[in-house]
């Protein structure tokens, strides 16, 4: 146990800090695909024009392929690559990309292919009275989706939402093979200097884990909220 | 950003390669992971406490961790303890490809278990009352009736997860193990072109994974023959 114990004779603070950061890192991945995964859902639901195409086409490349390469990617060419967007414009910007923004762009560009496609699905799943009656009272449109349809839509979504985020969670993991010093990485740093490898393994397996089971009753409690304007059929 | 097509052509050979290391860990896994993914579902839905505990425990560790946590740990952590060390697994545990294949396999077998009960559960009530009643035995009622129908209802989940899980096998990297992504990112290091080798190695992907997406549309077309199509 002196082992995991904070200070200079443990690596416990060491954990702790990787910890925040494989934390910090799935939040800001999570709301970025939150973001483009709404804006894609809209965008798709105007029918099969344009937008619609560009997104099977994003969404096809994005999960066709391993976050890990993606994440490779933006690392050793997302300087360029940004560079390359912008020169047209005539807008010259060098960017130095940490492997913690590389992470952040790569893990919440595909998982937006796949909020996309949930969300896009739960609005389609909300009843089409509700839109009637938005029109009906003359509710404006962006009432009617901040106030009426979003809400309703997040009811349906919460279960694939949730899975999703345990997924990216998950997929931090692979940050740290581009060199990111999060959880894993400080757990192999001191599995190194140590010589006792299981210790540091088995508590950052534990971190993941225990984060996985608490997300679900918490989730549970978001779940009973939003089901309070639902009729429970009596059983 | 430029793509090269010589050095793309060039580097085919090295990212092939990498490519047949990636199915042969992928099939393996699905061959390894499958039969004790059903093993331990039934485990998770016995009626004993300690067997129901086993299998719940299994699934939400086998779940809930990295793939990359667990190959850490097999690969690295299991070198330290002194049975395996000094014993006579570790003929099998020294091999990069051996762990590998057991890291994978837990979390593989984790969402089969979940994937396995759902469908167990799922199979309608009378069609087994019916195999008894028709003097099947437990037994032939379960493997001729509820596994075959639970393993037609599980198709769908099983095609997303085995699909997420051949793209997460980009991870064997980390262990030594030469397959499409550490392909390509030796070229990477070779020549520094950081678009040219990842874009040829994320088209390689792209096929695989598209691959498996026609192969489970033909087997569910093959499996569900007997049904009316809709």
């Amino acid at each position: 146990m002196e082992l995991l114990s904070f200070g200079d004779s443990g690596y416990g603070d060491e954990l702790f800090y990787g910890a925040l950061i494989t934390v910090q890192l799935a939040v800001y991945g999570y709301v970025l695909a939150l973001l483009l995964g709404l804006v894609f859902a809209i965008v798709s639901l105007q029918g099969k024009g344009p937008g619609w195409w560009l997104f099977r086409v994003y969404a096809s490349v994005f999960t066709g392929v391993p976050s890990l390469l993606i994440i490779f990617l933006f690392y050793f060419g997302g300087a360029e690559l940004v560079r390359g967007l912008f020169q047209p414009l005539g807008i010259d910007i060098r960017l130095d990309v940490t492997p913690f923004t590389a992470g952040v762009a790569a893990l919440g560009m595909v998982y937006a292919a796949y909020l996309g496609d949930l969300i896009r699905s739960a609005i389609t799943n909300v009843s089409k009275g509700q839109f009637e009656a938005c029109e009906a009272l003359s509710v404006p449109r962006r009432h009617m989706w901040l106030a009426v349809i979003l809400p309703q839509a997040f009811r349906i979504a919460l279960p694939g939402l949730v899975n999703t985020w345990i997924v990216l969670l998950k997929d931090t993991a692979l940050v740290s093979l581009a060199g990111l010093n999060d959880v894993i990485a400080n757990a192999k740093v001191a599995a190194g200097s140590t010589k006792e490898p299981f210790v540091f393994f088995t508590a950052a397996l534990l971190f993941f884990v225990v984060i996985a089971t608490v997300t679900l009753p918490l989730v549970n409690r978001v779940a009973r909220r939003l089901e309070r304007g639902e009729r429970r059929a009596e059983v | 950003m430029r793509f090269d097509p010589v050095l793309a052509w060039d580097s085919m050979p090295a990212l092939l390669d990498g490519a047949l290391m990636t199915l042969l860990v992928t099939f393996t896994v699905m061959a390894v992971g499958g039969p004790l993914g059903l093993a331990v579902s039934f485990a998770r839905m016995s009626r004993h406490r300690a067997l129901a505990w086993f299998g719940a425990a299994y699934v939400s560790v086998c779940r809930g961790a990295p793939s990359l946590i667990l190959l850490y740990l097999i690969y690295n952590g299991l070198a330290q303890l002194d049975v395996i060390r000094d014993g006579p697994l570790w003929l099998l545990f020294q091999h990069a490809f051996f762990c590998v294949t057991i890291a994978f396999s837990l979390n593989h077998s984790g969402y089969i278990v979940e994937i396995m009960r759902g469908g167990m559960q799922a199979v309608p009530a009378g069609l087994l009352e019916a195999g008894a009643a028709l003097g099947l035995s437990p037994r032939q009622v379960l493997w001729k009736i509820r596994i075959p129908i639970a393993i037609r209802y599980g198709l769908k989940a099983y095609q997303n997860e085995a699909m997420l899980f051949m793209k997460s096998t980009a991870a064997v990297s980390a262990v030594t193990l030469t397959d499409l992504t550490a392909a390509a990112n030796e070229i990477f290091y070779m020549t520094y072109d950081p678009f040219t080798p990842i874009i040829t190695a994320g088209a390689i992907y792209w096929i695989i994974n598209n691959a498996m997406r026609i192969g489970f549309g033909l087997l569910e077309r093959r499996l569900n023959r007997h049904l009316a199509i809709a």
